[in-house]
């Protein structure tokens, strides 16, 4: 399928999705005055029982280390520095944003079943589809809270290192600290991309499956590009196969800046809100199976 | 009469666990049917996997049925203004294990949509109704199973229910939490509650239940009062001392006495008219009588003759 086409179809269901909504309005509005209430005090509880987890604090703790101890490799030179500090830095909070991610989406429903948690909630006048919003936007507070802290750490060793070598004469020292942020903010987005499509396996898998699985999309995800070129050069079944993954696992290289910016090259925003714009439509389609799922989930 | 009115409905509930290693799947439930007057305690009575679980969560909408209707006040589960009115205790609840009680209660109180204010006072009010005001600051995961136990029921009595969905309320609780629970479902009983609760346990139903419906494998098998069940006595015993050897047997030999050992006569309750020719006989023989007694049956004896009906 070719990218204009591709685009074309996407702003069509755009404007079927806002048509429906529109028109549908009076049916949903008292029902959205319960729902959101609901949704909100779920994420909440959601946030304040991770605030709660040691796993999150030390691994938190732990990439912290990392990035502030990539301070001391004092044998680069000024310029070489900002761009390893960069490249680390924005490495390691994808890596172990993504990680956190998947540990937590990928057991917070299933756990919710196991320990029988869910009973006393659901026996409540809770939807089912409140449930799983509330949980998704529980982990989007999370995530957002543990890429925010690390992109703030980040940023601080980036000025401290800028203040301790621009005495130097020729220091060429570049904090980048525009695109160095939004590199994160981008990151963040795929995050948010990844979750829901994790939340809505763990509405039907176990949570080894939806773990194992989680890793799978990750790859394949990051890999979209070479699977693009793989499907052009296959035939039959394979090919079919190919462009079946390509074009339903989410394309989480398109929010992967991180190559341009430790480069000090200029960074598009504009392909960066194309991400963003075409995750979050991904994102609505995946949520809303999600719903529809773990309605008929027997718990 | 209102009191008549039935608040819960079961027509030919039944549910069969499929899964890849039991494809032929399991009946958990088999052409259930029962009924909840307002106001009343009804207690589903039977061994472990006789379905009473499965029951109950179709019945809360957790799970869903493969055949039947259950409807509550009248309407499906999946009507959340029947959710509003109803409270469920699960089977060996856990709550979210690193909040303590006051959390917990105010998070849930917060899922009807309770103000701050009204919250508060709900919590107050649950942690002295279940007794758990010196401990409110235990976080879940380190309060006892009664503890535990107590804070789910309260979780269950946020919207103050009109009708009381509880699974196996007492079980794996000491003989004080036990005793406590028990107290706790009286008074709720006393506040006008309906109640649904089921137990694999019979001593702790006996003492709290006004009809009983003994469930074996997904089936009622009996369904009345306590009275209903236990039906009216069917012999005498006379607890005596002092009667040896030969004397015992002579009384043995009584028309009526159907048995003597261990310091009892067991006369048939047919026989009543002989009690007083036994009771002189007795006497005669040097016997001291301590006690006459018309047992009723226990729920025990009903539960284990039900039950082996039902097996032949
Ligand atoms: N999720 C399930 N999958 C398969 N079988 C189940 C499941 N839950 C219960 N069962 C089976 O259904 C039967 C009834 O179980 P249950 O309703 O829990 O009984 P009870 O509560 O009376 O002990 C048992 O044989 C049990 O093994
Ligand atoms: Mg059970």
């Amino acid at each position: 399928m070719s990218a204009a086409l591709g685009k074309l179809l996407f702003i069509i269901g755009l404007a079927i999705v806002a048509a429906v909504v529109a028109i549908t309005r009076k049916a949903w509005a008292p029902a959205a005055g319960h729902a959101l209430p609901s949704i909100w005090r779920i994420a909440k509880i959601t946030v304040a029982e991770a605030r709660r987890r040691r796993v999150i604090q030390a691994v938190m703790v732990l990439v912290v280390m990392i990035i502030v101890s990539m301070n001391f490799f004092s044998y680069l030179s000024p310029h070489e520095q900002s761009r390893m500090l960069i490249s680390g830095g924005l490495a390691s909070i994808t890596v172990f944003g993504i990680l956190l991610s998947i540990f937590v989406a990928a057991f917070m429903i299933p756990q919710e079943i196991e320990n029988r948690t869910v009973y006393a909630i659901l026996s409540k006048p809770v939807r089912r589809f409140e449930f799983v919003m509330g949980k998704y936007l529980g982990a989007l507070i999370i995530l957002g809270a543990i890429i925010g802290i690390l992109t703030v750490v980040l940023v601080g060793v980036l000025v401290f290192q800028d203040r301790l070598v621009q005495d130097l004469p020729d220091s060429k020292f570049d904090p980048n600290l525009g695109p160095v942020v939004f590199a994160a903010i981008m990151s963040y987005f795929a995050l948010a991309v990844l979750t829901a499509l994790i939340i809505l396996i763990s509405t039907v898998a176990s949570t080894t499956m939806t773990v194992l699985s989680a890793f799978i999309i990750w790859a394949v995800g990051s890999l979209q590009s070479q699977i693009y070129e793989l499907a052009e050069n296959a035939a039959g079944a394979t090919k079919l196969l190919l462009f079946i993954i390509y074009n339903v696992v989410p394309k989480l290289e398109n929010f992967d800046f991180r190559h341009q910016v430790s480069n000090m090259m200029p960074v598009s925003v504009i392909s960066g809100w194309h991400a963003v714009i075409h995750g979050i439509g991904y994102t609505l389609v995946v949520l809303i199976l999600a719903a529809i799922f773990f309605n008929d989930r027997q718990v | 009469m209102s009191n008549e009115e039935a608040v819960l409905q079961v027509e030919g509930l039944t549910k069969i666990y499929r899964s890849l290693f039991t494809p032929a799947g399991v009946k958990a439930v088999d052409d259930l049917n029962l009924s909840v007057r307002r106001g009343e305690t009804y207690s589903i009575v039977g061994p472990n996997g006789s379905g009473k679980t499965t029951t109950l969560k179709i019945l809360l909408g957790l799970i869903f049925p493969t055949g039947g209707t259950t409807s509550i006040f009248g309407k499906g589960i999946s009507d959340l203004s029947v959710r509003a009115r109803i409270g469920f205790l699960p089977e060996d609840a856990y709550l979210y294990d690193c909040f303590n009680g006051e959390e917990l209660l105010d998070f849930y109180a917060g899922l009807f949509g309770f103000s701050s204010r009204r919250r508060a006072e709900l919590v107050e009010e649950l942690l002295s109704l279940v007794g758990m005001q010196a401990n409110r600051r235990v976080p879940f995961r380190e309060c006892s199973k009664g503890m535990r136990q107590r804070l789910a029921l309260a979780q269950a009595l946020v919207n103050d229910p009109e009708l009381l969905i509880l699974d196996e309320p007492t079980s794996g609780l000491d003989p004080a939490g036990r005793h406590q629970m028990t107290r706790l479902i009286l008074e709720l009983k006393r506040r006008g509650k309906t109640i649904l609760l089921c137990s694999h346990f019979l001593a702790e139903v006996e003492e709290v239940c006004d009809r009983v419906g003994i469930m074996y494998r997904g089936r009622l098998v009996a369904e009345g009062t306590l009275a209903e069940l236990a039906g009216e006595p069917t012999e005498i015993l006379i607890t005596v001392t002092g009667l040896e050897g030969a004397a015992a047997e002579k009384v043995g030999g009584q028309a009526g006495v159907m048995e003597v050992r261990d310091g009892v006569v067991r006369m048939s309750k047919a026989d009543e008219g002989q009690l007083w020719a036994v009771l002189e006989f007795i006497h005669r023989a040097g016997g001291v009588i301590v006690e006459v007694t018309r047992p009723r049956p226990t729920l025990q004896d009903v539960f284990v003759r039900a039950i082996g009906e039902e097996a032949k």
